[in-house]
């Protein structure tokens, strides 16, 4: 029993680093239809500079998840900004453009940080563990649940009570409409990227607490994120979120049982769901 | 209407004068380079065929793929796969099997990412070969003892009484096997399946309505793609000596991309340009400074991208032609 | 000969019926006009017909065949052209391309990979021929995109018409056109063979009067009226939905 709880833990915690990492960039891809697949390596920056500032300058974790959330959302504004908005009709070169950054971000923060990789860090109160079920199980991951439970409520929020939300939502069904309302387009989609980016960052700093901090993670994210999106579906937080647990608990359960093949169970869930329902769980259409 | 006829007789002429140019140079080039200038053209024939095979599936299909070197790796592992657990040296057994192997694993592939289109089946693709990556970094059967990747390959037996092959028997080969796939490739895309393939690419929802299977007509691209990558990996395994899982992921998927669109997408030697200017790059950049080799690539990549769409092949071109290239267009 | 017979069909589109439980025949060599004020569902109707869209309910008989769940590309086969409401050639490619490729679509050897297009000379011949026939034939080596919009519709319904079919759907071919332009579309159309059937859905009250023995106006997805022109034009029901909704959209004939 406390096995199956454990691993539950496990890949719950995991999922929600997961959600928040699909949750940005499925919102942009399904309100904006922009593919950003540097949106994993923003969310290397954002961790990167977390990791500066809450180890190396030894301020507290809390800033350095609001750093690396705002280094974050500010590389991606620039992003979208300078060069992808005039892309807006263009979704292959929208895919080439980002994932050049791939590259380009990866190299830069190789340059800045060195090659080593940084072990997972967490806040002060949250080192060390508390008993479960008879075991000790690390703070650090109760709390990214809680953190991650948190955000996905307030970003459903925003999604279904706000007027930004709304404005997403008008976009994701129809542009044109949307602009011919009056809605200055232009300015709600650079906020949507600031925050998708922002959360990006943010998760950056979350999610070092179980993978560390690596040159590396530019791609691997990406790669956690589109499985997620693949599975869950396009454009709402529901479906980041039940992609991303769904995703973390079989990742869990299936290190558990058969350690080297892992990974598997991952593709083997994205594969499934192709075959079996091509939008993804709770997909909207784009 | 002169001018136009004449135009384009004037643009064939110079079409077949720049390519017999550049089939003399590949001829020759052997007698007056290095063995280091010599490596640099194989390794530049065996990605000019890589980038030309990503051109089927992106440029004339339109189907924007993130995986593609999965089916490249495929070939180049099969090669490999043979040496380390088999002792197989024989070209006319590897090859052979290495493109089967690709071209069957992108049949596999291929049914499962064209059940989606458009941003998923690029994500999709992705995963894919994202998932072979992982295969050949995580199961110890293929890989070498005690390390990522199988090493030990070596020059190909073709089993022809006296020859032993060297470095540069090996580029005659690789060029044979170019030439033969560029005749192959022209004759595709000038067929009425490569005509309706770009049919399908500029709108295909009208192709349909005129009879057209579109699926199918995708399938075919993506598979006959992968074929090709396949025999680019083949070469590249007895180029390289070496294969790594890096050749099946993304690091290597990029390559094609790049390169088919430095050179201009969609039209017919686009690629090999793009190849050419890849090539120039990565070596001056892997001597100067090769930490930021990865930096270089991105920001050329970002700004064809953002200046340069149509690509640098077809900018030469219409310095060369002075005339506006139409792509896909049926010669009557 | 029963060319085409649709059974009960509704689309669902969310908590929308876009076309709601609508039934009609039509036989060989008929000339239809489907009319109704805008969102009455014409467009869905054409795209449920030849395969753009599956019905939530419903089915479609072909020539006595159930196509309910065939893909577009074999109901092509089996006979159907279409025109789309906004014009749908290929824009970036020569009028000739488009009419090579529209020819090749229900040929047996467009699958053929090695040996080069302009080697299929039969095909090309028709080419000429469906082209010299529109006109357009000067314009061959020209873009689509760079025709005028009456040329790019003339284009279309021409090559649906060389596609040798036997039900013409045509989806608001008047649509952006002068009065000429229309007039000439018209006179194609009547110009068609006895055993062709059309299926043609159009706001140009004129043109629908002229070309069709038989109409069909749709509203909010069914059917309301069925019969020939005289009927509709004095069925009460059918003015109040005209006169009520878009009297600037449509006019009906003076009585």
């Amino acid at each position: 029993m406390d096995w199956f709880v454990i691993n539950m833990l496990n890949g719950v915690s995991y999922g929600m680093v997961l959600f928040l990492i699909a949750s940005g960039m499925s919102i942009v891809l399904g309100a904006m239809g922009v593919t950003n697949l540097a949106h994993g390596a923003i969310y290397m920056v954002g961790a990167y500079a977390g990791w500066t500032v809450a180890i190396k300058w030894k301020a507290t974790f809390g800033v350095g998840l609001l750093v690396g959330g705002l280094s974050a959302a500010v590389v991606g504004l620039a992003i979208e900004r300078g060069l992808l908005r005039r892309l807006y009709k263009q979704p292959n070169e929208q895919v080439l453009l980002t994932f050049g950054f791939v590259y380009i971000l990866s190299n830069l923060c190789l340059w800045i940080w060195g090659g080593w990789p940084r072990p997972p860090f967490t806040a002060k109160f949250l080192t060390g563990s508390i008993e479960i079920l008879g075991r000790a199980y690390p703070k650090a991951r109760l709390a990214i649940i809680i953190i991650g439970l948190l955000l996905a409520v307030g970003l459903w929020w925003l999604q279904e009570k706000t007027r930004m939300g709304a404005i997403v939502r008008a976009g994701m069904d129809d542009k044109e409409t949307a602009s011919g309302l009056g809605i200055n387009l232009e300015r709600a989609f650079a906020a949507i990227f600031f925050v998708s980016s922002f959360i990006a960052g943010a998760a950056g700093v979350i999610g070092a607490q179980l993978l560390g901090v690596r040159t590396d993670l530019g791609l691997e994210v990406l790669l956690l994120a589109l499985i997620v999106i693949i599975v869950g579906g396009v454009g709402s937080i529901q479906g980041a979120l039940l992609g991303g647990i769904l995703i973390g608990v079989i990742d869990a359960f299936g290190r558990a049982v058969f350690p080297q093949f892992a990974m598997f169970t991952m593709y083997l869930t994205m594969i499934i769901i192709l075959i079996v329902r091509p939008t993804g769980l709770l997909g909207r259409k784009i | 209407m002169e001018t136009g006829a004449t135009q384009e007789e004037q643009n064939r002429w110079l079409g077949k004068i720049l390519v017999s140019l550049g089939s003399l140079f590949l001829l020759c080039c052997p007698l007056f380079l290095s063995s280091y200038g010599e490596g640099l053209m194989t390794r530049f024939l065996i990605f000019a065929l890589f980038a030309m095979s990503y051109n089927v599936v992106f440029g004339y299909a339109g189907l924007l793929s993130l995986g593609h070197a999965a089916f490249f790796g495929a070939g180049g592992y099969t090669v490999a796969l043979l040496k380390l657990h088999f002792g197989v040296d024989l070209f006319w057994i590897s090859a052979p099997l290495g493109f089967v192997i690709a071209a069957f694993t992108a049949a596999l592939f291929g049914i499962i990412a064209l059940r989606v289109s458009g941003i998923y089946f690029l994500l999709v693709t992705f995963a894919l070969g994202q998932m072979l990556f992982s295969l050949a970094w995580n199961v110890k059967w293929l890989n070498s003892k005690g390390m990522q990747g199988i090493t030990g390959i070596s020059l190909p037996d073709l089993a022809i009484q006296g020859l032993t092959l060297n470095t540069t028997w090996y580029y005659y080969l690789v060029l044979i096997f170019f030439a033969i796939s560029v005749v192959v490739l022209y004759r595709l895309v000038n067929s009425p399946y490569g005509v309706a393939l770009v049919g399908i690419r500029e709108d295909e929802s009208r192709m349909a309505a005129v009879g057209y299977n579109t699926w199918l007509y995708k399938y075919l691209a993506f598979v006959i793609s992968g074929a090709f990558a396949g025999i680019a990996g083949v070469l590249f395994s007895y180029y390289n000596f070496f294969v790594s899982p890096h050749h099946l992921g993304i690091a290597t998927s990029f390559l094609p991309m790049v390169m088919a669109i430095m050179g201009g997408v969609g039209t017919f030697f686009g690629p090999v340009i793009g190849a050419v200017v890849f090539i120039f790059v990565e070596n001056y950049a892997s001597i100067l400074t090769p930490q930021r080799w990865p930096l270089i690539l991105g920001g050329l990549f970002v700004i064809i991208i953002m200046f340069a769409r149509d690509g640098v092949g077809v900018y030469l071109w219409r310095l060369l032609s002075k005339v506006t290239p139409g792509y896909g267009s049926i010669k009557g | 000969m029963e060319v085409l017979k649709v059974e009960d069909l509704s689309k669902r589109f969310g908590g929308i019926n876009a076309v709601n439980d609508i039934s009609f025949r039509l036989e060989v060599g008929e000339r239809v006009a489907i009319i109704g004020p805008n969102g009455a569902g014409k467009t869905t109707l054409f795209n449920l017909i030849n395969g753009q869209l599956s019905p939530s309910k419903g089915r479609i008989h072909f020539f006595g065949r159930d196509i309910t769940a065939l893909p577009t590309h074999r109901r092509a086969h089996l006979g159907q052209a279409r025109a789309f409401q906004t014009i749908s050639l290929l824009l970036n490619l020569t009028v000739l391309d488009n009419a090579l490729l529209t020819l090749h679509g229900t040929r047996p050897h467009r699958f053929k990979m090695f040996h080069p297009v302009k080697d299929f000379k039969d095909v090309f011949e028709d080419g000429v021929h469906a082209l010299n026939a529109l006109g357009l034939w000067e314009k061959k080596d020209e873009p689509v995109s760079s025709l005028a919009y009456g040329e790019q519709r003339r284009l279309e319904i021409g090559l649906g018409l060389a596609m040798q079919p036997k039900l013409l759907l045509l989806d608001e071919p008047s649509a952006g056109l002068t009065i000429d332009e229309s007039s000439d579309i018209v006179e194609i159309i009547t110009n068609l063979r006895q055993d062709m059937t059309v299926l043609i859905v159009d706001h140009d009250m004129d043109m629908v009067f002229e070309i069709a023995e038989r109409i069909i106006v749709l509203h909010y997805g069914q059917v309301i009226a069925d019969g020939t022109p005289e009927e509709i034009e004095a069925d009460q029901h059918v003015r109040e939905i005209y006169m009520g909704v878009e009297a600037s959209d449509t006019t009906l004939k003076a009585g």
